[in-house]
């Protein structure tokens, strides 16, 4: 990845009049760590990197920022957004456009072709935490780690996260400059973590859900986390009618994500940042990429594809299969 | 709501169609004991007019400003009940109904079991009912003007009495010619008289009123809108001929290079046409159209040195630079009238039909006994080795009708007495001629059906009861291997010629006009009527009317009473030039709805557009409900991911309680 060229880039985005700032990722303050980072000029381009440390995605902040009432008599800001996409990145940009969450002429998508990105929690079981930030570079299909001023090479297979290991996409599906040569996909792994809750019996099922859904603190860390999750106004924090309770328990914590898996069934773009948020370590990409996948063979539909995508969950075809469906 | 709820809870008997399974009194006592409700009472016909009093008084005399009917579907008596309510000066939105009939005494023959269910049912009612909102009803202007699908008989009928009523048609037919069905037969039952000679002066009228316009060989591409402002497309096919210079001399028809390669589809593919062809002599409009499907010059884009048929037209009305043309207008009102297919007998091979060139339809029979058939009228046919007059002929009845293995279990109601009239017309122009009938039961039912039978019968035809098994070719005959089942006797009959009487079924291409005007089908697979007896030309879509063959098969008095019929049932909204528009709409949340246009795809009725607004300084997107094109159908709220538009009467805190008191928790 040449850094240089992507600073250049994104210097020259950042100083048009009609941009306001740009949303990337600079190194964290300690270890493993990559931080957003919102670039406003030319001379903060310097601390922008792209590394296999930015596994975060980005697209969430372009529905997060709220919008203040604009005071009478003033215009509200209409300058673009710039932003950082990896593979997964962009396809919640397109599922963000099918839904018009976002409009693209307000939009600057600069695309980063994405050769796979580390799990720092499979690195820190060998190569533990350190105070000081550690850099990560990718070397061959492998890792380099500059790890307490030595040079490690980590090889793919150990580090590699679990949504790069199933990723299809890897190269950007929107943009409007892309930086750096297209990376040639590679085979995705079987979903192991789905075949293993299909593999359990129903009630197997349920105690293994029940189990990880106990320990959820309602902290909607994953909520937010998603890019695709940004009603202003959540049906699951109204009162009139109250679909989950307040309460943190095993039964609301369930209605509540399963109330959510489903608002996400054909629209969830796999980027992986709930259960990469959880606090409580609840394996929710399991139970999302379970209906990606159910969508994608019953229905032969992928999210985020295509900005001009006829939206799934509001479209219909005489065809459609039901017969899987309770 | 600010006054506090004040109940009444009527209980019908419905006769005994209620009251025989649910214990009526018991559930009154109960409703009469449920939060809120100052009056139970139960009646034995609540719809009645002493029933209706009942509600009306109470709700003057007991300042009633709820009301709860525990009765039959609301699709049966909603409207009634609404109309009693704002009789008494009540908002006809104030009325729940509990479907105690439908949804209880008529599926369940426990009594105790269904006496609790409609005590719940009850107790929902009464938990919502507290919760409704007053609405009110809107009327819109109605376009006077109506669109007839399909030309034949019935779409010929009711396009002539909505126009003669005064009102603007426009008459789309998918062939070149109007006519349809009707205009292939030779003699009609049971009078005989001459199909041709009673169709054609109105298929002339169909294309010379002044109030009809006539767009033959096009089809309907969209249907927008609603009862009274329907918005159509029509897609006008290219005829490759310039009909305003046409003179339908025939000219071209004579020096088409492929004249006479092509079975002529108007008789049933015994004759022959060229590319450039009227499909008969009677045709309506008497224009020409070039098939482009076999056109060498449309095809190949090169016909010999130049088109013949260019040079023979004098008028110069032929045009291969012709495009398909897109029409629209708007109307009122909608009456289906796309007719039927006949039954294919290539599905029944035990009959041989696609082998043997003796075995043919009853509407191959038909161009065959006409005079203006590809014969002349002349029964003559080809037995596989020569060309004959058959003098031993066989009728078999049933063919695709009444016959589980091939999906069609209904009775086509008109193979018996065409097949009876094609028997006499056999031995009309071949007096020697042996026939016989095999039958299942001879159904005789409409007026003079009964006397041509036998009439037909005294001419010597033999009708033998059994369906036979197989046919089969010995020498230069056909045998009929058949049981005689009055007799009990098998038998083996030598003939030159078979006539399959074929079903009637819904045409192949019904699904096209099922998803244009959201019809539905009946499990015969024929368009559904609204309701099989008090409603049989509508449908559940308002202001789309059904006629003739496309409900089910029909003969041709049956088929123009329906047709007179659904232009009656037509005319009501053209002539009143007003629609009501039910007040039970969806409604948005504008402050909540995120803008993602979901609802905009999912409505089945194009009713909610994006549009613009000014939130706190910003411009952003929210779905508007149309109000006159929404029919509260609810798929929107369904898709909502912010639950932002919800159907009025059927809101989430609505419902819940409703819900709850089924049995829920919440």
């Amino acid at each position: 990845m040449d850094l240089n060229k992507l600073r250049e880039t994104a210097a020259g985005i950042v100083s048009r009049d009609d941009v306001k700032y740009l949303i990337g990722w600079r190194r964290g303050t300690f270890g493993y760590r990559a931080a957003p980072y919102f670039v406003e000029d030319a001379a903060g381009v310097e601390e922008l990197i792209f590394s296999p440390l930015c596994i975060s995605n980005l697209a969430a902040y372009l529905t997060l920022v709220e919008k203040l009432p604009v005071p009478r008599g003033q215009e509200p800001d209409q300058r673009k957004v710039a932003l950082l996409v990896k593979g997964c990145d962009s396809r919640a940009v397109n599922q963000l456009l099918v839904e018009k969450g976002i409009k693209r002429d307000q939009l600057v998508v600069v695309g980063l072709p994405c050769p796979g990105m580390v799990d720092w929690k499979l690195l820190a079981e060998k190569y533990p935490e350190t105070e000081a930030p550690v850099e990560i570079s990718w070397k061959g299909d492998d890792f380099l780690l500059l790890y307490n001023g030595q040079e490690i090479v980590v090889p793919r297979a150990e580090a590699l996260a679990e949504k790069c290991r199933l990723c299809r996409h890897p190269n950007p599906l929107i943009s409007d400059v892309t930086v750096g040569e297209p990376v040639q996909p590679w085979a995705p792994a079987e979903d192991s973590g789905v075949a293993e809750v299909e593999a359990k019996s129903t009630p197997e099922r349920w105690a293994y859900w029940e189990e990880q859904f106990s320990k959820c603190i309602r902290c909607y860390s994953c909520r937010n986390a998603c890019p695709l999750c940004y009603c202003e106004d959540c049906i699951l924090d109204r009162l009139d009618p109250t679909w989950v309770n307040r309460a943190v328990n095993f039964s609301e914590n369930t209605a509540f994500h399963l109330a959510r898996a489903f608002h996400l069934a054909g629209r969830c773009i796999e980027c992986g940042e709930c259960e990469r948020v959880c606090p409580a370590g609840i394996p929710l990409g399991k139970l999302n990429r379970k209906l990606a996948h159910t969508v994608r063979e019953e229905y032969g539909f992928e999210p985020g594809l295509d900005p001009e995508a006829e939206p799934f969950q509001a479209s219909y075809k005489p065809e459609d299969p039901e017969e899987f469906i309770l | 709501m600010t006054e506090k709820p004040k109940l009444g809870v009527y209980i019908c008997h419905c006769g005994i169609n209620i009251a025989a399974t649910v214990d009526v009194e018991a559930v009154t006592e109960y409703a009469q004991a449920l939060p809120n409700v100052v009056i139970a009472r139960n009646y034995s016909y609540m719809c009645s007019d002493p029933g209706q009093l009942l509600i009306k008084n109470d709700i003057k005399e007991k300042g009633l400003n709820r009301v709860v009917v525990a009765s039959c579907s609301p699709r049966m008596h909603e409207p009634t009940f609404r109309k009693a309510l704002q009789e008494a000066g009540l908002n006809p939105y104030y009325l729940e109904m509990a479907n105690i009939r439908e949804q209880c005494s008529w599926v369940h023959e426990d009594r105790e079991a269904a006496t609790a269910k409609a005590k719940k049912l009850v107790a929902a009612a009464v938990a919502k009912v507290r919760l409704l909102e007053p609405l009110t009803s809107r009327e819109v202007d109605a376009e006077p003007a109506a669109l007839v699908i399909g030309a034949g008989i019935a779409g010929i009928q009711a396009a002539l009495d909505i126009a003669d009523a005064g009102f603007k048609v426009y008459l789309v037919e998918k062939s070149p010619s109007v006519g349809g069905r009707m205009a292939q037969l030779d003699k009609t039952f049971p009078t005989l008289d001459c199909s041709a000679c009673i169709l054609t002066p109105k298929m002339v009228d169909a294309a010379s009123h002044p109030n009809i316009e006539l767009l033959a060989y096009s089809e309907v591409e969209e249907v927008g809108g609603f009862i009274g402002n329907f918005e159509v497309k029509v897609r006008k096919k290219a005829r490759y001929v310039d009909v305003s210079k046409c003179t339908g001399c025939g000219d071209c028809a004579k020096e088409c290079r492929l004249a006479g390669r092509f079975p002529n589809e108007f008789d049933e593919g015994l004759g022959k046409r060229g590319a450039i062809y009227l499909p008969f002599p009677q045709a309506v409009p008497a224009k020409y159209t070039i098939d482009p499907e076999k056109c060498l010059f449309l095809t190949r884009g090169k016909c010999g040195k130049g088109p013949k048929c260019v040079d023979a037209c004098r008028a110069g009305a032929i045009d291969f630079e012709q495009k398909d043309e897109i029409v629209s207008f708007k109307v009122g009102a909608i009456l289906v009238a796309t007719g039927f297919d006949v039954f294919d007998p290539v599905r029944k091979p035990e009959y041989g039909y696609a082998g043997y060139p003796n075995v043919i339809t009853g509407l191959e029979m038909e161009r065959l006994v006409s005079a203006s058939g590809p014969t002349g009228g002349n029964i003559v046919i080809h037995n596989g080795e020569e060309e004959i007059v058959p003098k031993d002929i066989a009728f078999i009845q049933c063919v695709g009708s009444r016959d589980q293995s091939v999906g069609n279990e209904y009775c086509s109601r008109v193979c018996c007495m065409y097949t009876a009239k094609q028997a006499h017309l056999v031995k009309d122009k071949i007096p020697d001629a042996r026939v016989r009938v095999y039958y299942m039961d001879v159904r005789a039912f409409g007026k003079g059906f009964e006397e041509f039978y036998d009439r037909v019968r005294r001419e010597g035809i033999r009708y033998v009861r059994g369906n036979p098994s197989e046919i089969f070719k010995r020498g230069n005959k056909l045998v009929i291997k058949v049981e005689d089942t009055l007799t009990a006797t098998p038998l083996e009959d030598e003939v030159d010629m078979v006539v399959l009487a074929v079903g009637l079924e819904p045409r192949g291409d019904a699904r096209k006009i099922i998803e244009l005007l959201r019809l539905s089908q009946s499990p015969d697979r024929f368009f559904l009527e609204a309701h099989p007896k008090l409603r049989p030309v509508d449908t559940a879509t308002d202001g789309v009317y059904l006629a003739g063959c496309c409900q089910g098969p029909k003969d041709i008095p049956d088929t123009v009473a329906q047709a007179k019929g659904a232009a009656a049932s037509a005319l009501i909204p053209l002539a009143r030039g007003k629609v009501a528009i039910d007040a039970q709409v969806a409604e948005v949340n504008e402050a909540t709805c995120r803008g993602c246009g979901f609802c905009v795809s999912i409505c089945p009725y194009s009713a909610i557009e994006l549009v613009t607004v000014n939130r706190m300084g910003h411009m952003v997107e929210v779905a508007r409900v149309n109000e006159a094109l929404c029919k509260g159908c609810g798929s929107c709220s369904a898709g909502c991911l912010s639950n932002s538009i919800q159907p009025k009467s059927f809101r989430d805190r609505q419902i819940l309680p409703q819900i709850a008191a089924l049995g829920g928790t919440r």
